[in-house]
């Protein structure tokens, strides 16, 4: 390795390839930058390779699968009833390698330059690429890093049944008995894809409900036990024993009593530290948080003139949805424009079967911060589409501000509940009051009129809910 | 980044913020000026640590403060020319948390902005701070418009400011500030004044034979002003006679004689009067205190006078010669000293001689003012006398000279 050679000048460098980066690569190549793409593995990060994608894969073959039930009454009559796990994954890896290069073409049509190696800072103008055996310095005029997570540490046990939500989706075979810790959205995802799956699941939660909006939570817990997955409230993992056979996980409720719970495979996450490290960002002096996660501001500039920070590696939820924002906005900043990321809608979405989404302010928080806000639910089995489709299961809540009729938060759980997110969304940042959501005409029949029915609802006009069953909790 | 006052010369605790070089919004560069502060005996410009944006000016024109307060903030340039991102990332970095739960709920807390995002764009793209706007929507919801007029506002405010420069130059015109140095000074003539019973008697010296010295010197290539003469003379006077060398302590009932001769030499400057110090003046040479007078009047001139330069006198004196000046004077001692001795304009006169005959004598009046409290008149004309004498016979001095 030779250092001192001479840097070679670079406008724009980017330094990882997940969604946040690859996105800031070309919306930075777009406003007529030359950017440099570093990344030491293939382009696609966690999100394409052991995230998002995968996962999202195993969720709509588990919603397939649980569909097949319901087809008889439209007349499709289902031989047999099986699933071959090693098809999914060789589904997956196509899936994955379609995507993969996907955007390596558009990072070629882009004329993004793209390197191969690890990076590494050496000044606040200057970075060091390890790739093989050759080193070079790039002196850059701006830097974004997009650099992510790391699973921290080495794995705790090499026994391949003890899972995190990575190697979760490598299994080659369907397990037993899931036992799942947690009930972030990566936990409950698991949870309901293995189970429709073939799973047995058991999942377990430290506190004693989940934290969405509470129409979602009981609607969700209520689907879940429908669903035979069994879930322990209030439940901390005290001690994991494993055996040949299964594996034992003593959990010990809010009252000290401890219990077993037998499983044959276990999942939780993993704990995942900021590459910053490893990026040198404490050489630079840059700011971080206490876990490493590196301080930007909502321009996306980190605490050094002229570098940027994007994604996981950066505080807040680790969602791909954040990172593409953050590098967009990232690039704009960079290019002149006067962009801004803002997380307060960021919409919380969960691929269980059904899904989950969920924007804005719950209830509770409402009552908190407002003096009167009102709420109103509907339940989208009193749709004509669901009577259609037979998907009955979910419901719409809907929270405004009394004083004002501005819309607080939009929460949907159900077939559909996820592309109504982009209504959410719209709603809320476009500071929507309640007429601006009757006012429109929706499709019909569909899933969409449950916005409509959730907002006419707040002032019992519900035309689907019984008389004085418009559910109004003021 | 926070700029604060930093401890510019010996002893400084405290300095009176004058002038600000610059208003909130103003780009600047590393090493310009940001603003001047005085402290008792100078005054001194704050520079740049580095370029960036005026964020915010926290102390007004005026006040004292002590040194390490924040004087304004600056936010550092980011390269996209005038965003104004980094006070966010301050507002930003102090209140985020690692925990991701715990930010989602910060975010909610905070205030919700009550507009659409092309709005906010706008707002963005014309530097406004959106937060700061009140919506006149219903239910507090903010405009196309509301941002307009924000844009409109900002833009009558920057043409108005020339006017208003104007305006303040025309007062200025009939009414001076009083402040800075020219305060410093009142203050301190006043506590002086206040404070020392003062007494001034005059007396005339002939300086004939030492015009004569210095001439002979000057064919020689040697160049000695008549000031530092005097201050010779003035320190073989002051070993002789230690009182005019003293300052009084009241407080303790003592007369604190000072050890070393520090010759404060009041200097009038374009910024008013200064009073820089050439210090153990009898240990020095005549040479070496022309260069050190000779530098010490340049650094005045150039505003260039350290804390040190300006501290540490036991005697000061005032030569009006050089401005043409007066016949006589009733100097304010330059307090805690004890005296202090003004220097009038040297003119030729008819004088008697021993002779009974008419001479054309160069003369120069002298005003000498001491602290009543602890020199008698009776001293103060020995002390003149003998001043006189050293200077009438300039070789006799050297007899003295240590």
């Amino acid at each position: 390795m030779v250092v001192g050679e001479i840097a070679e000048e670079k406008d724009v460098v980017v330094i990882g390839g997940g969604p946040g980066g690859y996105q800031a690569a070309i919306r930075a190549a777009q406003l007529g930058r030359k950017v440099t793409l570093i990344e030491k593995e293939n382009v696609g990060g966690v999100c394409l390779f052991t995230g998002c994608i995968p996962s999202k894969l195993f969720a709509e073959a588990g919603k397939k699968r649980s569909s097949l039930n319901s087809l008889s009454r439209l007349g499709i009559a289902v031989r047999e009833d099986s699933f071959d796990l090693s098809v999914l994954q060789s589904t997956k890896q196509k899936v994955i390698a379609q995507l993969q290069s996907g955007i390596e073409k558009l990072i070629h049509e882009n004329r993004i330059e793209r390197i191969k190696g690890s990076a590494y800072f050496l000044a606040n103008d200057r970075i060091g690429v390890e790739s093989g055996h050759t080193f070079s310095i790039f002196r850059f005029s701006s830097a974004i890093i997009a650099a992510g997570c790391s699973i921290a540490g080495t794995k705790e046990s090499e026994d391949h049944r003890l899972l995190d939500y990575e190697s979760i989706y490598a299994l080659q075979e369907v397990p037993k008995h899931l036992a799942v810790i947690g009930d972030d959205y990566l936990a409950l995802e698991a949870a309901s894809s293995f189970q429709q799956l073939g799973a047995k699941v058991t999942l377990v939660v430290e506190k004693e409900d989940f934290h969405f909006e509470a129409s979602i939570n009981k609607e969700l817990k209520r689907i879940f036990k429908k669903r035979n997955i069994k879930m322990h409230f209030n439940q901390k993992v005290q001690q994991i024993d494993s055996n040949e056979e299964e594996i034992k996980i003593v959990l010990e409720g809010e009252d000290g009593q401890t219990s077993s719970l037998l499983a044959s495979h276990m999942v939780k996450a993993a704990s995942r530290e900021p590459n910053s490290f490893h990026l040198g960002a404490d050489r630079l002096k840059m700011k971080t948080g206490k876990n490493g996660h590196i301080l930007i501001n909502d321009a996306c500039q980190t605490s050094i003139e002229g570098i940027y920070a994007v994604g996981d590696i950066t505080e807040g939820p680790a969602l791909a949805v954040k990172a593409i924002k953050q590098g967009k906005v990232a690039a704009e900043v960079i290019a002149g424009c006067s962009a801004e990321y803002d997380g307060r809608f960021l919409p919380l979405i969960l691929h269980t079967n059904p899904p989950v989404s969920s924007c804005g302010l719950t209830e509770d928080e409402a009552k908190e911060m407002y003096k009167n806000s009102r709420t109103a639910s509907f339940p989208l089995a009193a749709l004509g589409i669901s009577a259609v489709t037979g998907n009955r299961e979910g419901m719409v809540t809907v929270i405004i501000d009394e004083a004002t009729d501005v819309l607080l938060g939009l929460h949907a759980i159900g077939e559909g509940a996820v592309e109504l997110a982009a209504s959410s969304v719209l709603a809320l940042e476009m500071a929507g009051r309640t007429e601006d959501l009757t006012f429109g005409l929706y499709a019909h029949p569909s899933v969409s009129e449950g916005l409509l029915e959730a907002v006419e609802a707040l002032t019992g006009k519900s035309i689907h809910l019984a008389a004085g069953q418009s559910k109004i909790n003021v | 980044m926070e700029i604060k006052l930093h401890d510019i010369g010996e002893g400084m605790t405290q300095a009176e913020l004058i002038h600000y070089f610059v208003k909130p919004g103003d780009k600047i560069n590393a090493d310009d000026p940001l603003v001047e502060v005085q402290t008792d005996k100078m005054t001194a410009e704050i520079p740049s640590p580095a370029s960036g944006i005026v964020k915010e000016l926290m102390i007004e024109p005026g006040a004292t403060i002590a040194v390490g307060t924040t004087i304004m903030l600056i936010e550092a340039v980011n390269s996209t020319k005038s965003r104004e991102p980094n006070t966010r990332a301050v507002k930003e970095f102090a209140t985020k948390s690692s925990d991701v739960k715990k930010i989602d709920t910060e975010i909610n807390k905070t205030k919700r902005i009550l507009a659409s995002p092309y709005t906010r764009k706008i707002a963005r793209d014309h530097q406004i701070s959106i937060e700061m706007i009140d919506g006149s929507g219903p239910g507090g919801r903010i405009s196309d418009e509301d941002i307009y007029s924000a844009i409109k506002a900002e833009k009558i405010q920057t043409n108005q400011t020339p006017a208003r420069t104007e305006e303040v130059i025309k007062e200025k015109q009939s009414s001076i500030p009083y402040s800075g140095i020219r305060r410093k000074i009142g203050n301190k003539v006043t506590q002086s004044l206040f404070t020392v019973p003062h007494c001034t008697h005059f007396e005339e010296v002939d300086v004939t034979e030492l015009l004569q010295f210095k001439e002979q010197l000057k064919k020689e290539g040697k160049n000695i002003s008549a000031t530092i003469f005097f201050i010779k003379a003035l320190g073989v006077c002051l070993r002789e006679f230690p009182v005019f060398n003293s300052s009084l302590d009241e407080k303790n009932e003592l007369i604190v004689l000072h050890p070393a001769i520090h010759i404060g030499l009041a200097t009038d400057t374009a910024d008013g009067l200064l009073v820089p110090v050439l210090k153990n003046i009898s240990q020095k040479s005549f040479r070496a205190l022309q260069e050190e007078m000779r530098e010490i009047q340049q650094k005045a001139k150039d505003k260039a006078l350290s804390m040190a330069d300006l501290t540490g006198s036991t005697f000061t004196v005032s030569n009006a010669g050089p401005l043409g000046g007066s016949i006589g004077a009733t100097p304010i001692l330059n307090y805690p000293e004890s005296a202090l001795m003004a220097f009038h304009k040297i003119k030729k006169r008819p004088m008697v001689n021993a002779k009974d005959e008419i001479v054309i004598r160069s003369m120069m009046n002298i005003s000498m003012t001491y602290d009543h409290r602890i020199i008698d008149g009776g001293s103060a004309v020995m002390f003149t006398n003998r001043f006189a004498e050293l200077i009438e016979q300039p070789i006799s001095m050297m007899v003295e000279l240590t």
